[in-house]
């Protein structure tokens, strides 16, 4: 029933409610796995499907997910005594590249892609080839997303692959990239794994990446 | 705090100043008082001859302006249309804009093979369900003339029924004759209760044309006058081609166009002072190349806004006209066409605008128009809403919240107003070009089409009280019945 109505607080976008139905799980002796998967992404889970149909659109989405990272303040604490950390769906890298401070699409990726239940680590903007690799290397998501609004900053997501593959991390990360100036043909000739022609898309493919890591895994 | 400041918020247009707006005004009482007008009709006639007026044995009336500005000050300024069941849904009056269709295009294009054919009871009654289910269209003229018909002279009856059983929406009407006038309005006073009732909440006015230069048949003076006596909201509207039945001249045009709508109001408050009228013209050019009378021409909206700017000097409603075209079918041209009369009718401020849906030069009756019409309206409907400028629309504090390099998308401030600052459209597609492609290319008449198939395989119209429906049927088996025996007498005879 909490669960339920944990969920019903996510696509209502209602915090408080949210908040509170989450502390009385725990009170109730629930676990913190089990509010996250069965109430918090549940809930995202119809929020998710009714944007793609067009009965929410992108503000309510945001907010939905903004309620899912207050639920998850209160969540966390109640892990210490219990297993140790989540298991969120996946990890996923964001950055915009070096010389573009473009970045709304980028982030609106990062807050679909935290709704989903990803581990989102969003490096900024204007970000050198270096800092995508480093972040890489700290935090080893599954998906590496980079964007670039402008014809003369794309060029730079080909740097970040090449740096990728001098460091030896290539293989280590699937890779995907968007922005205005950015299509199938352009990520095709530049090694980038996969092209996100929206967030919606974005979020698909890093579905489709991590589980793809995850089969190869067992 | 602030003082002295002047709030527009919506967007301003006119045509014509106030100077201008006289100058035609006075240049239709002139026509009135020197070149007259002819009158066609007995009682007409007798009423002008009992009044100030001028009256030559050859039915030629001329008006002294004095009479005219009786009449404007009889005439009220504030009509009321309302829904099938009382709601008071359309306030006639100076820059309160309502859309509906026009009537009586005698062809449709048949949905199934694309053949153009001949309207029908069915193809009114589906044009008034899409009307009912269509959110920016307010009113409903039949749109086709129902030709299935047992009698010509009774279409009308038959085409009421079928516009007042698919639509809830209040009705503009056209009727043969007065006795067609007559037994429509015993039909709808099965709805009304009382003609007292329909006097307090019209669910139809009546559309009547004079025949432009200034002339005035029998069939349009009857039906003005009975109107008249029973207060029922009569348009008077007169369709000149500018070049060919008036000037060339846009303003000269006018003063004419003018002239023959007031006409029209001296005599309907001879009949009854204080009777609810609405001016009208659908003023357009004849096509020099062609002949063809234009209803996509720029012309045409331009007089059309004009003339509203004369109504709003005279503080008439209007009758205007828009969402319209010359293209024979569905096309580039007929959007273009359409977008530009219904943007200009809706700035002017015109009362009702018609003919929504037509194609082919007012020959068709498109549904298909129809549903692209809809949503070329509700994007003009929203830049009327205009731009609201106070301090928590302005957004200063919101601003300061976000910073440099922030983003508006998760504030609660955008969710507040998003869905009212913006414009949702029905058929527009903005989905970029993978999501376009990987949905079948669509373009917007595969959404005009599939938008209005969803309308005609679902949408059920509140049905008519089954009293009222069987009252109807009987009277429109009167009038058929008269109509055949009329007719065995003609035969008889010859």
């Amino acid at each position: 029933m909490i669960l339920k109505k944990l969920s019903q607080a996510m696509i209502e976008g209602e915090v408080e409610m949210g908040k509170e139905l989450a502390q009385q799980g725990i009170e109730e002796g629930l676990s913190p796995q089990e509010l996250l998967d069965d109430g918090v992404l549940a809930g995202m889970e119809v929020v998710g499907d009714r944007f793609k149909n067009y009965e929410m659109y992108i503000p309510e989405v945001l907010n939905s997910a903004s309620v899912m990272h207050e639920v998850m303040n209160i969540i966390k604490p109640a892990l210490v005594s219990s297993e140790g950390d989540f298991k969120m769906k996946g990890t996923v890298v964001l950055g915009t590249v070096e010389g573009d401070l473009h970045d709304i699409g980028k982030n609106l990726v990062g807050l679909m892609l935290e709704g989903a239940g990803f581990k989102v680590v969003d490096i900024g903007i204007d970000q050198p080839a270096k800092s995508f690799v480093d972040a890489v290397e700290k935090e080893k998501p599954e998906v590496l997303g980079m964007s670039a609004l402008l014809t003369t900053t794309a060029p730079k997501i080909t740097e970040v692959i090449e740096s990728l593959k001098e460091a030896n991390l290539r293989d280590s990360v699937k890779t995907m990239a968007g922005g205005a100036v950015i299509d199938q043909a352009f990520c095709d000739e530049n090694g980038v794994d996969a092209y996100g022609s929206s967030a919606t898309a974005a979020m698909e493919i890093t579905q489709k990446f991590v589980e793809e890591v995850k089969n190869n895994a067992s | 705090m602030q003082v002295n400041q002047v709030h527009y918020s919506t967007p301003q247009f006119s045509v014509l100043s106030q100077d201008e707006r006289e100058m035609i005004f006075k240049g239709a009482l002139e026509v009135m008082e020197r070149v007259g007008g002819k009158f066609y009709n007995e009682e007409a006639i007798e009423l002008f001859k009992n009044s100030d007026a001028l009256v030559t044995d050859d039915n030629l009336v001329k008006i002294p302006a004095s009479m005219t500005i009786r009449a404007l000050n009889d005439s009220p300024n504030k009509i009321t249309l309302v829904s099938r069941d009382g709601e008071r849904n359309l306030h006639l009056g100076r820059n309160e804009v309502y859309f509906g269709t026009g009537s009586d295009c005698p062809f449709i294009y048949c949905r199934e093979t694309g053949e153009r054919r001949r309207y029908t009871r069915n193809d009114v009654y589906d044009a008034a369900r899409v009307v009912d289910s269509l959110s920016n269209v307010d009113f409903f003229m039949s749109h086709g003339l129902a030709s299935d018909v047992p009698h010509d002279e009774t279409y009308d009856r038959h085409q009421y029924f079928s516009m007042v059983k698919g639509t809830k929406k209040p009705l503009v009407i056209t009727a043969v004759d007065k006795e067609g006038l007559k037994d429509i309005y015993e039909m709808q006073l099965l709805i009304s209760g009382s003609e007292s009732n329909f006097r307090l909440n019209p669910n139809f006015a009546v559309y009547i044309e004079p025949s432009s230069p200034l002339a005035h048949s029998n069939e349009c003076l009857e039906k003005l006058l009975f109107c008249a006596e029973k207060s029922i909201p009569s348009i008077y509207t007169p369709c000149p081609s500018a070049g060919a039945t008036a000037p060339a001249s846009l303003a000269g045009m006018l003063v004419q166009t003018l002239a023959e709508s007031l006409q029209g109001m001296v005599l309907a408050h001879l009949k009854k002072p204080g009777m609810p009228f609405i001016m009208g013209g659908v003023v357009t050019i004849m096509d020099m190349k062609t002949s063809n009378y234009c209803y996509g021409a720029p012309e045409m909206s331009l007089s059309s806004a004009a003339l509203t700017d004369v109504s709003k000097y005279l503080d008439l409603p209007m009758f205007s006209t828009a969402g319209c075209t010359d293209a024979r079918v569905v096309d580039e041209q007929a959007a273009l066409e359409a977008q530009i009369s219904i943007e200009t009718a809706f700035l002017s401020g015109a009362s009702l605008v018609h003919d929504v849906g037509y194609l082919d030069s007012g020959l068709n009756g498109s549904l298909e128009m129809l549903v692209l019409c809809d949503e070329i309206i509700g994007m003009v409907k929203h830049l009327g809403k205009g731009i609201t400028v106070d301090e928590n629309h302005l957004a200063a504090d919101l601003i300061d919240e976000v910073g440099p390099g922030g983003n508006f998308l998760t504030t609660s401030h955008t969710r507040q107003h998003y869905k009212n600052e913006f414009y949702f459209p029905k058929l527009l597609d903005r989905h970029n070009i993978e999501a376009w492609t990987a949905q079948g290319k669509n373009t917007i008449l595969d959404y005009v089409n599939k938008n209005l198939d969803h309308i005609l395989d679902n949408y059920e119209p509140e049905p008519l009280p089954a009293d009222v429906e069987k009252g109807m049927k009987e009277i429109i088996k009167r009038a058929d019945a008269k109509a055949e025996e009329a007719k065995v007498k003609t035969k008889a005879k010859a």
